[in-house]
């Protein structure tokens, strides 16, 4: 096929300020819901919600999801929900402005004791309201079932119609839907039912995540190769920082290893004779990538024997 | 998730924005499918073409369905339960369902779960934790059940990953790990389980008096009461006079004991064995008659008098050892070769042990007359002799000046690091048909997480985490973002015996 990687498709970010159900409210509220929501758990960004998760792929930001899923929690092959951002994914989204990160203060349980007898009060009407609503469906499930095995039974004799009516009376005389059986929702996300806590909305300067200089190294190769289109994520068992994709992770392999170093670190030849080895071990190239006066110079290592 | 009717009202677009599911949807999810769609290859190269980026969206939306889908159970199959904040615990106000029979504790008659337990059931969907009667979502969990003072993140990650995968895994507890010394005593650990969590034994106060001592003794622990008589030989004052003035004498070394806030059931009593004599009944010159032990050293109301061991003393040494045809050859090639040590003359003639090594000593130096003296009379000498060993261990030894060190050299004398904690305790998942809480045995490993980003354990931590875990294998679960590996040392000998 070609040799260099065929020209990538960038999502433009427009995609995210394209604001499709535009209520009669103002358009800042438009503009708030289109932002990603990022909460902390301790100094990790996490993503909840699955119309974020979407909105933060779209821009070239993986992540990894690190919860049991909901459909077969007792297996590790596929996690679910949350997904954790790296803290330079997280930057980045904040950077972009794509999001606003928060964090639940623990100490700031709310305190209205009338709000919250409110959402109480609210939630169990909620409760009772299901449970009248999924009585009508079982009973109706059960009547279309009924029905069903009743005519292919009879089917179609003369004497099936009254039959079948008679059963259905029956069943709606002595049907009953006991409490215990209604289906209830454990939210992933943080519901509606809020028990309304304060969130304190944070800037990029200011997040909860330490900043150290090999963060602050690493968010800038990080940059840069988002830029350039291709999508990174971790990469601690090969020992590198990033591994780097030509195209989503989901249907592509990894040509890169990125390590971030900065220009004037150190670096003893083992070292990198060992990545070197690493990389070629696992048929990737390896990058040594340095951020340099707001550009990033990179160097790939290549095994090759001395002509 | 909920359509989004263009009619809709704001409560449905309420729903939308907070992932809430309608009553009909709750209903049909009793016939969702439980399967896992199987991811195809990777590919390569994006190449652009319609193929490629229709196989994407594909995977993509798979992606999306999967993670989008909500727990929904059936209220009956959920127990019920609730945060407490200041004990950090989770109250089981439902009966508990199978999963008591591995996770959990019952303390003053209600049922606790721990954070990252109770976490671990919300997401597997047989737990519904309520706080101030508003049930909390797998978020709400994650931020306020994980902390420092918990359990981490991390820690909960690697939690997670195990008890996916079946493993039993409990919070490590460092004072329920049994020394080697009791190991050896066949001591019961019974009550070193969950210690934290139970309300402290308080001792009662004891005044400073003799008596006082051996009612403190048996406030301890039945374990360490255990410990003290196995240690009570009959005390035999041979030499009767100053010792039996010895009630001012204190057989403990800790005598403030008393008067100090008695510390957690762990303090071990100690003994000062050389202010107590045993009596050497093997010795020539020994008594026929024992006089009682000192009052202290026995249980309050007994009483025992005077003690004759003249008939026991009379059946020493005389049972006559019956070997097995083997055992008789093995001593008779043994004693072959061997010169009993007695039957020289000039060791018989030495009165006491000192004079043996006398002439012991003499004997080398007579010896080392005969050496060169360009060698020997400098400052440094040869490190062996000819003729000085017999075997190639010894040689090696005397010729080793680098001393080899073994793992556990030194190892007491580690103190407990602040960076590297073991945090759980993991026993394997075909033990569980047969698990019991209250005796979980010897774990199968213990975890001890750490991050990438984080320094590589050095020596001094590898030690030291392996003599807190005494005799089970220590892990190391790494985690990156999510992907967890898992390491461990092990420990290696270079052969130096040379045959």
């Amino acid at each position: 096929m070609d040799g260099d990687p065929a020209v990538m498709k960038v999502p433009r970010s427009s995609s995210v300020e394209v604001k499709e159900d535009m209520d009669t409210k103002s358009e800042k509220q438009a503009t708030r819901d289109a932002l990603i929501d990022i909460s902390f758990c301790g100094s990790t960004p996490m993503l909840w919600k699955v119309s974020d998760m979407k909105k933060c792929r779209s821009e070239g930001v993986i992540g990894a999801l690190v919860g049991s899923l909901a459909r077969q929690p007792r297996q590790n092959v596929r996690l679910g929900r949350p997904l954790e951002l790296r803290p330079e994914e997280a930057l980045l989204l904040l950077e972009k402005e794509k999001s606003t990160a928060a964090v639940r203060l623990d100490t700031q349980d709310c305190e209205d004791e009338e709000a919250h007898s409110e959402a109480v009060r609210l939630y169990e009407a909620g409760l009772e309201s299901s449970y009248q609503e999924q009585c009508v469906l079982a009973l109706e499930d059960k009547k279309k079932t009924l029905n069903r095995v009743m005519n292919e039974k009879e089917n179609g004799t003369e004497g099936s119609g009254s039959a079948v009516r008679e059963r259905l009376e029956a069943l709606d005389q002595s049907f009953s839907f006991p409490w215990s059986a209604m289906a209830v929702q454990l939210c992933t996300a943080r519901s509606g039912f809020s028990h309304c806590p304060e969130e304190r909305s944070f800037h990029s300067t200011d997040c909860p995540m330490p900043r150290d200089e090999h963060l602050n190294t690493r968010f800038s190769v990080y940059r840069d190769l988002r830029n350039k289109g291709y999508y990174l994520t971790s990469a601690g068992k090969f020992g590198g920082d990033f591994l780097v994709y030509p195209g989503d992770p989901l249907r592509f392999h990894a040509h890169y290893i990125a390590l971030c170093v900065s220009l004037d670190e150190e670096m003893p030849v083992c070292d990198i004779l060992a990545i070197a080895r690493l990389g070629s071990n696992v048929k990737k190239t390896v990058l040594l990538c340095s951020p340099q006066e707001g550009d990033v110079v990179y160097s790939s290592l290549q095994w090759s024997s001395m002509v | 998730m909920a359509d989004a009717d263009a009619s809709a009202d704001a409560g449905n677009k309420q729903s939308v924005y907070h992932e809430l599911l309608s009553p009909s949807e709750l209903f049909e999810a009793r016939s969702r499918s439980h399967k896992i769609p199987v991811r195809g290859q990777k590919e390569f190269l994006p190449s652009g073409s319609e193929q490629q980026s229709q196989r994407l969206q594909h995977s993509l939306e798979e992606h999306w369905t999967l993670l989008a889908e909500e727990r929904v159970e059936r209220l009956g199959n959920l127990v019920n339960a609730v945060w407490s904040p200041e004990e950090k615990l989770v109250e089981l106000q439902s009966p508990a369902g199978k999963f008591w029979q591995t996770m959990g504790f019952s303390e003053r008659g209600k049922q606790y779960l721990q954070p990252e337990e109770a976490l671990y059931l919300m997401e597997c969907g047989n737990v519904q934790v309520f706080y101030r009667d508003l049930p909390l979502s797998i978020q709400d969990g994650y931020e306020r059940f994980l902390s420092s003072d918990t359990v981490t993140l991390h820690q909960y990650q690697v939690f997670g990953h195990l008890k996916r995968l079946g493993y039993v895994v409990n919070r490590f507890d460092p004072s329920s790990v049994s020394s080697t010394y009791e190991r050896q005593l066949n001591l019961p650990a019974s009550d070193k389980q969950k210690k934290q969590l139970k309300r402290k034994r308080s001792q009662s106060p004891v005044s400073s008096d003799k008596h006082g001592i051996s009612t403190e003794e048996k406030t301890t622990s039945e374990a360490h009461n255990e410990l003290a008589e196995t240690s009570k030989l009959p005390a035999d004052l041979q030499e009767p006079v100053h010792l039996a003035d010895a009630p001012e004498r204190t057989w403990w070394m800790e005598e403030d004991v008393q008067q100090k806030h008695p510390k957690t059931q762990t303090a071990a009593p100690r003994w000062d064995f050389s202010s107590i004599s045993f009596p050497d009944l093997g010795s020539r010159r020994r008594s026929e008659r024992l006089a009682s032990p000192h009052r202290s050293l026995l249980p309050e109301n007994v009483d025992v008098g005077e003690c004759d061991v003249s008939r026991w003393l009379g059946r020493l040494n005389m049972k006559q050892e019956k070997l097995s045809r083997r055992d008789m050859e093995r001593q008779r090639e043994r004693d072959r070769y061997r010169r009993d040590v007695n039957s020289d003359r000039e060791v018989r003639r030495c009165r006491n042990w000192a004079e043996y090594s006398e002439l012991m000593e003499e004997r080398r130096r007579r010896r080392r007359k005969h050496r060169p003296e360009h060698l020997w009379e400098r400052e440094e000498t040869p490190l062996t002799q000819p003729g000085q060993c017999t075997s190639h261990r010894e040689l090696l030894d005397q010729i080793g000046i680098i001393k080899s060190s073994t793992f556990s050299e030194g190892l007491s004398r580690l103190s407990p690091s602040d960076q590297w904690k073991i945090s759980f305790d993991v026993y394997q998942p075909d033990t569980v048909a047969e698990f019991k809480k209250s005796h979980p045995g010897k774990p199968y490993t213990r975890m001890c997480v750490c991050s990438f980003a984080g320094p590589v354990p050095d020596l001094h931590a590898v030690k030291q985490l392996s003599f807190q875990s005494q005799d089970v294998p220590v892990t190391f679960a790494v985690v990156d973002h999510g992907d967890i590996s898992f390491y461990c040392f092990k420990d290696f000998k270079l052969p130096t015996d040379v045959y």
